[in-house]
């Protein structure tokens, strides 16, 4: 049994030592979205201190705890956005497929490995722009280790119920390979109700109970409300176990959909 | 005992037939029109350890999707395959550990690693012992010249050096069955020469069963001992190469290069014309029947002949003949 679980791990060991080599092929980029990001971040600032111009709380944040929030979520939205349902709709469209579900591996846990991985390089990669968002946007981080690490947990936990949210969503590209519509869609879904753009709190009570109600909040808004000063290290336990459940859930399913939709697929040409 | 064995095998695709154009397209969307396809109709084969079958049939015939019911990619519609005892479907992971597979147009590498890098991940993937993996990579080297392209990325090879590659990257983990689904597609002489004898070699060393599909009839005559050949998605015909050639072998080509032309020309007995050019007229005659002396002098009593030529029947030549519907001169077929 150990030896089995030993084998796996290295196979997928494998698998994750990719990601970085993979990357640093596409580095060019880097340095683009690298302007972009802090051109955001700006107008976002900019958009905040005006909201907050006549008052000084809303949904119970003052201007600091929000811009703190926004900041983090714009460095952290990006590390648990997954491209699954392109990566899916574009496999299956060219008939890549074929080739990946020829490996010996499992084909989910060996994407959650991948996902996983590429949290921690692009995490690494982010850091300049938390210097950079500390130094000059008014991105405050809190100095004590326990705040770390309960965003570490979480966002890792959070970043995994993303990605079984998103693995649902890419099995709809064995039924139907137009993914790109469904591809925006989610985004757009996921952004607003991982709680991206405007805090949780600052919803509307009906609102915020459906992005409660939806995983999205898991890997945005619930790990940097730990870093933002939102949310009290002491709410981690009741968080985790939620966390837990989610993946719990969206485990099982993922893989009974994946299961049925992988009969389903048709691969194109050859 | 064979090693891949398939009883009744059948995949049908349905698909949504459209008419051409928008109005077509909106017609389609609102009571779509389904069409169901018989890519692969009741196919029933055995294979044995070791062998090396070749399978072929014309564009459309269904070869690749009965491979990638073997590989366990796609699930038949109807009937049963067996792969090394495992269903290939239901066990993809166990099953995948113990094959390998070339798609002709597809790359199994990372398009942007230097190959070498591409292929240690494949090793490790496939859990390849350190010091084997060398020794096959020394041994690959050889065969296929892949010295030349380890520091090259995938994006960066031409065809013929991508298939080397390919193929090493499919045999690193010594597969006891491995389905090579057009290896030979678009390659030049001497690297098809290079891949039959990489082929050729696997299997006469390791005992690796080979399961290859093409348009290319070399690749059959130098490797397969035995064909399948499937039409429309039937079966039809499995035995040796041997036996065609032998049942097709009675047939000749004759060819007369003429000076007038040869339409208004009376043909003599049991021959058949093949080729309709004004200065050319091409006979085909089963030997046991007629002499090609016969024929000459039957045709230069009518016209005048330039030049003649005989052509035994080659491969090609018999196999499109059988595409065409003359497979009732090879009835009885030895496995079924
Ligand atoms: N995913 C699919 N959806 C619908 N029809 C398909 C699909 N794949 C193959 N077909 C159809 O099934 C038939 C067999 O296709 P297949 O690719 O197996 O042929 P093949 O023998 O490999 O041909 P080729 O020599 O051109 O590669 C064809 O009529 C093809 O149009
Ligand atoms: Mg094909």
């Amino acid at each position: 049994m150990i030896h089995a679980v030993r084998r796996e791990a290295r196979v997928f060991f494998a698998f994750a030592a990719m990601v970085p080599k993979l990357y640093l092929a596409y580095n060019a980029w880097v340095v683009v979205e690298f302007v972009v990001q802090i051109l955001f971040m700006l107008v976002f600032v900019a958009f905040w201190r005006a909201v907050y111009a006549n008052t000084t709380t809303l949904g119970g944040l003052d201007v600091g705890q929000t811009i703190n929030y926004i900041l983090l979520a714009q460095i952290v939205a990006p590390l648990v956005q997954s491209r699954l349902v392109s990566e899916f709709g574009g496999m299956i469209r060219e008939g890549r497929i074929a080739i990946e579900l020829l490996r010996p591996v499992d084909f989910q846990a060996r994407y959650a490995v991948e996902s996983l991985t590429s949290l921690v390089v692009f995490a690494v990669q982010k850091l300049p722009l938390v210097l950079i968002a500390g130094a000059f946007l008014g991105l405050r981080l809190p100095s004590d280790p326990a705040a770390w690490g309960a965003f570490a947990l979480s966002l890792v936990l959070g970043s995994m119920v993303l990605f079984l949210t998103d693995w649902m969503f890419a099995c709809l590209a064995f039924y139907s390979t137009e993914t790109w519509g469904l591809g925006v869609v989610k985004i757009a879904v996921a952004t607003f109700f991982g709680g991206a753009l405007v805090p949780l709190q600052m919803m509307p009570a009906w609102l915020r109970s459906i992005a409660l109600a939806l995983p999205f909040s898991q890997g945005v808004a619930v790990p940097i409300s730990f870093l933002a000063g939102v949310t009290p290290v002491s709410d981690l336990g009741a968080l985790l176990i939620r966390q837990l459940l989610w993946l719990v859930g969206l485990g099982i399913a993922s893989r009974l959909v994946f299961r049925q939709a992988v009969r389903k697929i048709t691969v194109q040409g050859g | 005992m064979p090693v891949i064995r398939t009883e009744q095998l059948t995949k049908i695709f349905r698909v949504v037939r459209k008419e051409p154009g928008l109005r077509g397209s909106l017609k389609a969307l609102v009571r779509p029109r389904f069409e169901n396809i018989a890519a692969v109709n009741q196919v029933s084969f055995e294979i044995d350890a070791g062998e090396i079958v070749g399978y072929i049939g014309v564009n459309g015939a269904g070869k690749s999707t009965t491979i990638k019911m073997l590989t366990g990619i796609l699930v038949p519609t109807s009937g049963s395959v067996q792969v090394l005892g495992r269903d290939p479907h239901r066990q993809r992971v166990a099953n995948a550990r113990e094959i390998g597979a070339v798609f002709g147009q597809r790359t199994q590498l990372w398009w942007d690693l230097p190959f070498i890098e591409s292929l240690a991940l494949v090793g490790r993937i496939y859990e390849v012992p350190p010091a084997r993996y060398r020794q096959l990579l020394k041994d690959f080297e050889d065969t296929l010249g892949l010295s030349e392209l380890l520091h090259i990325p995938i994006r960066n090879m031409s065809l013929g050096q991508k298939m080397r590659a390919e193929l090493a990257a499919t045999l690193i983990h010594e597969p006891r069955v491995v389905y090579l689904d057009e290896p030979t597609i678009g390659l030049d002489l001497l690297a098809k020469e290079r891949i039959r004898d990489f082929i050729r070699e696997q299997n006469r060393g390791r005992g690796t069963t080979v399961l290859l599909t093409t348009h290319d009839l070399g690749d059959i005559e130098q490797l397969c001992p035995r064909v399948i050949i499937i039409d429309a998605g039937r079966l039809i015909y499995d035995g040796p190469i041997a036996t065609i050639k032998e049942r097709f072998g009675r047939h000749r080509e004759i060819t007369f290069e003429t000076s007038e032309a040869t339409t208004a020309i009376e043909l003599p007995r049991d021959c058949t014309r093949l080729a309709a050019e004004p200065h050319r007229l091409t006979l085909r005659f089963d030997r046991t029947r007629t002499t090609a002396s016969q024929i000459a002098a039957a045709v230069m009593e009518q016209i005048e002949v330039l030049d003649f030529s005989l052509a035994e029947p080659d491969l090609a030549s018999i196999v499109r003949q059988i595409y065409q519907g003359g497979l009732r001169e090879v009835e009885g077929n030895p496995r079924s």
